[in-house]
């Protein structure tokens, strides 16, 4: 799956499930998740449960580092890694 | 004192470990000589008896030893989460007059700016206690009466401003002292510290390790809902006694794979506090360890209270464990609507009175007499209490104490907001904290706007898991916001 799908879908799962939509268009690759709590200890397993179903990504918790979450361009970058140990 | 537990078991254990964290382990005699440089530079910095030093940190030997160092001054410390806004840690600095804040280098021009007036110190590199720890020798043994200030918790008030619980040296070794009684422990025990400093059940893990020269072992606050993390950290750490909200433990049995190894031997005691622990959870628990199951009870004010201590009778009755009996040489009732004291069967308010009742709010009037605990109460045959519900809209959001005006207050603080009403939905490990919003006329904020507003005010555990935005917010017959129709909106 090509980066910009992957971003896409994570962004669109994020805007659905914790922005009310984003009605606005905030949501950037770059806005802070942690920081501003959208990717707090509940949203996070859901995200993840979604990374899992949907782009066939099982992230083992061991392996979660708080960096890889900061945003979602950091968040695309751990599935690519991810995709590609795998193969 | 309480500064005292560290110093004897210094003399006693000196080699024995104290405090196992991710930037080190300190030794008995390592953590008395750390507090006491602690205790120079602070000195230096013009604390003295009574003042108040705010320490704003993640978890860490240093910041254990920075509010040892405190107390040898006789002054108090005011712990402040590491996730906790610059803001809302100048708002608790400004509430309680502090002297001194101490934190991480990285964060001291932010607070500063913040802070005209006090003085803002590292915690840690260059020229924190460390350093000293040769230079003059000597020991900083101010004299303390049990009735002194030893250290302010902040809690979530319903208006928007945290309030500040004060609590002595008699109430926390009244509370420590009871803890030592009840599990015994020696200094070969290693005690799990969970919770945030900020949050009152790691009272217990820190003063009930240092009575008794035991180590405890700090779980790094990043990790503290990793459950695969928390099962390892239990193990590799080869854990005694456990002490955390029942999420954590349900967060690992559900998702970290502890029911599928076997218990290790040395686990003696689990805890558990702060929110209701589900009987289901409560049974696969018991059935994978051998260890004492207690559930402990208690708000900051009073800390622990009420205890018990999970028997196989509880485990048929099918129903949440009961918050049980008298705890920490305290006295607890239930008070009926009418002021009478409730029988069995009855329900009334939970009132608390004894040595581990606060001082009172920063600020505000002593406590006097009795405490009035807000929680609603079932009194049963046996002279032990059920825990019914709240009188008020404090919630708890895993064992984290919210409420619902403090996060309403900062929501509409701001000023594209008209009107914001928070309710929580699910139970434990599954509860989420949900914000409905009404914008001003004409106003569009974004939700995302929103949620970076109230992160500068409030700390993370505060902030909702879920906002929507209502064009107007559901109203009962009466008018006030129907909170059950705003639940109702997220149910799947």
């Amino acid at each position: 799956m090509a980066q910009d799908e992957i971003t896409e879908r994570i962004s669109a799962f994020i805007r659905d499930r914790f922005l009310d939509g984003d009605p606005q268009g905030e949501l950037e690759e770059t806005t802070p998740l942690l920081e501003l709590g959208v990717l707090n200890s509940l949203n996070t397993v859901l995200l993840l449960a979604h990374i899992r179903e949907e782009l066939g990504v099982a992230v083992p918790s061991l392996r979660i580092n708080p960096s890889d979450l900061k945003n979602v361009r950091s968040i695309t970058a751990m599935v690519r890694e991810l995709q590609h140990s795998a193969v | 004192m309480l500064h005292h537990l560290v110093r004897d078991s210094a003399v006693k254990h000196p080699d024995r470990p104290a405090v196992v964290a991710a930037d080190g382990t300190l030794d008995y005699a390592g953590l008395d000589r750390r507090a006491d440089a602690f205790a120079r530079r602070l000195r230096d910095l013009g604390v003295g008896h009574g003042d108040r030093v705010v320490v704003w940190s993640g978890k860490s030997a240093d910041v254990v030893a920075a509010m040892q160092g405190v107390l040898r001054l006789g002054a108090a410390y005011v712990p402040a989460d590491d996730s906790a806004p610059a803001e809302r840690v100048a708002l608790v600095a400004r509430d309680c007059a502090a002297s001194v804040v101490l934190t991480a280098t990285d964060r001291l021009p932010e607070l500063s700016a913040l802070l005209p007036g006090v003085r803002c110190a590292g915690l840690t590199g260059a020229g924190a206690g460390g350093g000293g720890e040769t230079a003059e020798p000597g020991r900083f043994e101010a004299v303390v009466e049990p009735d002194d200030l030893a250290y302010i918790l902040y809690t979530s008030g319903s208006t928007g401003t945290p309030k500040g619980v004060c609590i002595s040296h008699r109430n926390a070794l009244a509370f420590s002292g009871w803890v030592v009684d009840l599990l015994a422990p020696g200094p070969e025990d290693r005690f799990a510290n969970h919770a945030p400093l900020t949050f009152d059940l790691s009272v217990l893990d820190l003063y009930a390790a240092f009575t008794v020269g035991a180590a405890v072992h700090l779980v790094p606050s990043e990790l503290a809902y990793a459950p695969e993390q928390l099962v390892a950290f239990l193990y590799e750490r080869r854990i005694t006694v456990w002490y955390s909200v029942p999420s954590a433990l349900t967060l690992m049995m559900r998702s970290g794979g502890l029911l599928d190894r076997a218990a290790p031997d040395g686990l003696r005691a689990v805890l558990f506090a702060g929110e209701p622990f589900p009987i289901s959870q409560v049974r696969r628990l018991a059935a994978w360890t051998p260890a004492r199951l207690l559930n402990l009870y208690g708000p900051t004010e009073t800390n622990v209270c009420t205890y018990h201590e999970v028997t196989p009778a509880d485990l048929e009755r099918g129903r949440p464990v009961p918050i049980g009996r008298a705890a920490s040489g305290d006295r607890v009732w239930a008070r009926a609507a009418d002021g009478s004291v409730c029988g069995p069967g009855e329900e009334g308010e939970l009132l608390v009175d004894g040595p581990t009742v606060m001082l009172g709010y920063w600020g505000a009037a002593p406590q006097r007499g009795a405490y009035a605990t807000g929680d609603v109460v079932r009194l049963r045959a046996d002279g032990s209490f059920d825990y019914v519900g709240r009188r008020d809209h404090m919630v708890k959001v895993r064992g984290h104490r919210v409420e619902l005006g403090d996060v309403e207050a900062a929501l509409t603080s701001h000023p594209d907001v008209a009107e914001a009403a928070v309710v929580v939905t699910g139970h434990g490990v599954d509860a989420r904290l949900a914000a409905f919003v009404v914008p001003g006329p004409g106003r569009r904020p974004g939700p995302l706007t929103l949620r970076g507003h109230c992160a500068k005010r409030l700390p993370r555990y505060m902030l909702a898991d879920v906002l929507r935005l209502l064009p107007e917010l559901p109203r009962t017959r009466n008018g006030k916001v129907d909170r059950a129709a705003l639940a109702a909106r997220l149910e799947p």
